[in-house]
C-alpha cells in the first residue's frame, strides 16, 4: 500500500510503498476513504514532541472495515467506522472508572516479539497513536474505532475523529461547561472551532473567538461565536475581561504554546476553569500568578476532550446530521495523499482550517 | 573515560527496553522507548559509547529529567 513516511524531523513526508500485516485476534483492517491533516501531526513532524522514526503520521480518519481478527464480533466487513487514537483497554484503572481517555495499557499494540503492524520487508515502520492513518490501509486494535451509521459523509466523519472529539469533548467532559457560562476559546484552528461550537451546544451565553486570522474569526461566527477578538491587533486578556465584566468562566487554549496558556488563565473571572488543550512543547514551563489561586482559578489539561469515543462520536453524528454540528464549513480542502506536505506547509501559516486527504476507493 | 547521564524527556512507563549493559552505542541511537500519553518516545543516546547503567526496567514508571541510563563516552 501506499502511505506517507517520516523518515526525518523537519524533513518533508516520503509516498513510498509500506506492507501491513495480517489481522491478529483483536485486530481489525481499515480502508480509510478520508483523514484529516492536523497540527498535531506537524508538531511531530518538525520535533516538538520526539517519536519514533520511521513511522507513518495522520490520527484523524473514518473508512470501512476490510478485514477482521478471529475474536472480534464489533464490526465485521463494510461497516462505517472512525477510528481514534484513544484506543482502550477496557480493564484498566482508568478504563474502569470512565477515563478512558487516559488509558496507557501496553497491550494496545503488537509485542515487540511479533511482527509489527506496519513494515518494509523486515524492517518496523513504527505505528503513530496507534493508527497512521495517511496510508491505505491501517491495522488497528478494535478499541481504536467506532462503528457509524452509513448516511454520514466520510470527510466530516473524519474530522469527528479528532478535533471535533478534541474541541467539543474539552467543553462537554474536561470543563463541562454550564448553559450560560461565558467562554474564550484562544485559537480558531480545527480544535477550537469544534470548542467554539461545542460551547454553542452546551448553551454559553458568551462566546469569545480569539485568533490572528480575520477569515478564521469569521469562520468561528459562523459556528456560534458571539464576540471575536484578533489577538494581533489588541489585548485579547483585557478585551475579555472587559467583555465579560471581570473574566469569563471557562476558557479554552487550543493552540499550544506557553503565552497563550497562561493567557487562557489571566482571563478567567474568580472561580473560572482554564483548559489548554493545545500541545505545548516538551520541557515548556507554564505559570501562573499564585495569588490569582486564591479565588480559586483553576488551570487544567484535556487530553482528546476527555472522552469516551464509543458513545461520543456515534452522537457527534447525530449533531452533524441534525444540523447543529458545523462540519462543512470547516474543511478548507479535499486533497490527495501525495499532496498531504503541501497540507502540512498550509498549517504552520495558520490561515486555513482543515485539509482532508480523500483516498481512492 | 566520563560518564553521561541519559535522561527521560516526559513523564511516562518504559515500555521497550532496546538495549543492554555493555552495548556499544552511536549518538542518536534508541536505547529504550517510553510510552506517554499513546506517544512512542524515543530515549536515545546523547552521545557515542558504551552503555554502563540501566536504571529502569519495563514497565517502570518515569518522570520527566529521570536519569534511566548512563554512558561511558569515547
Amino acid at each position: 500500500m501506499k502511505a506517507a513516511v517520516l523518515r526525518e524531523q523537519n524533513k518533508p513526508l516520503v509516498i513510498e510503498d509500506v506492507q501491513v500485516s495480517k489481522p491478529g485476534p483483536r485486530e481489525v483492517l481499515v480502508r480509510p476513504v478520508a483523514a484529516g491533516v492536523c497540527h498535531s501531526d506537524l508538531h511531530f513532524m518538525n520535533g516538538s514532541y520526539p517519536y519514533m522514526l520511521p513511522t507513518i503520521l495522520g490520527h484523524e480518519s473514518a473508512g470501512i472495515v476490510e478485514e477482521v481478527g478471529a475474536d472480534v464480533t464489533y464490526v465485521k466487513k463494510g461497516d462505517h467506522v472512525i477510528t481514534c487514537l484513544s484506543a482502550f483497554c477496557g480493564h484498566c484503572d482508568k478504563c474502569l472508572t470512565g477515563h478512558m481517555a487516559l488509558c496507557s495499557a501496553p497491550e494496545l499494540s503488537r509485542e515487540g516479539t511479533e511482527q509489527p503492524r506496519l513494515h518494509q520487508e523486515s524492517k518496523p515502520i513504527h505505528q503513530f497513536l496507534n493508527l497512521s492513518s495517511f496510508a491505505e490501509l491501517m491495522l488497528i486494535h478494535e478499541h481504536a474505532l467506532v462503528k457509524i451509521r452509513e448516511d454520514m459523509p466520510m470527510d466530516r466523519a473524519a474530522l469527528i475523529g479528532c478535533s471535533t472529539t478534541t474541541g467539543v469533548g474539552a467543553v462537554f467532559h474536561t470543563a463541562g461547561v454550564e448553559p450560560g457560562s461565558s467562554i474564550a476559546v484562544i485559537g480558531c484552528g480545527g480544535v477550537g472551532l469544534a470548542a467554539v461550537n461545542g460551547a454553542a451546544i452546551a448553551g454559553a451565553r458568551q462566546i469569545i473567538a480569539i485568533d490572528m486570522v480575520d477569515a478564521k474569526l469569521e469562520l468561528a461566527k459562523m459556528l456560534g461565536a458571539t464576540h471575536t477578538i484578533n489577538a494581533g491587533s489588541s489585548n485579547a486578556v483585557g478585551e475579555v475581561q472587559q467583555l465579560t465584566s471581570g473574566g469569563c468562566d471557562y476558557s479554552f487554549e487550543a493552540i499550544g504554546l506557553k503565552a497563550t496558556a497562561e493567557q487562557a488563565f489571566q482571563m478567567l473571572g474568580a472561580g473560572g476553569t482554564a483548559t489548554v488543550i493545545g500541545m505545548i512543547p516538551v520541557g515548556t514551563m507554564v505559570e501562573v500568578h499564585g495569588p490569582d489561586l486564591l479565588s480559586e482559578k483553576k488551570l487544567q489539561g484535556s487530553n482528546m476532550g476527555s472522552n469516551r469515543f464509543r458513545v461520543d462520536m456515534p452522537r457527534f453524528v447525530d449533531f452533524y446530521l441534525s444540523g447543529k454540528l458545523h462540519l462543512d464549513e470547516v474543511i478548507s480542502k479535499h486533497i490527495r495523499l501525495e499532496d498531504v506536505n503541501d497540507a502540512l506547509e498550509a498549517l504552520k501559516t495558520g490561515q486555513e482550517a482543515r485539509h482532508v486527504i480523500m483516498f481512492d476507493q | 573515560m566520563s560518564t553521561v547521564d541519559v535522561e527521560s524527556e516526559v513523564t511516562g512507563n518504559v515500555w521497550k527496553i532496546e538495549m543492554a549493559v555493555g552495548d556499544r552505542v552511536k549518538a542518536e541511537d534508541v536505547i529504550m522507548i517510553l510510552e506517554s500519553m499513546k506517544m512512542e518516545i524515543p530515549v536515545e543516546a546523547e552521545c557515542a559509547g558504551t552503555i554502563v547503567k540501566i536504571l529502569v526496567k519495563e514497565e517502570d514508571a518515569v518522570e520527566e529529567d529521570q536519569v534511566v541510563a548512563v554512558i561511558e563516552a569515547d
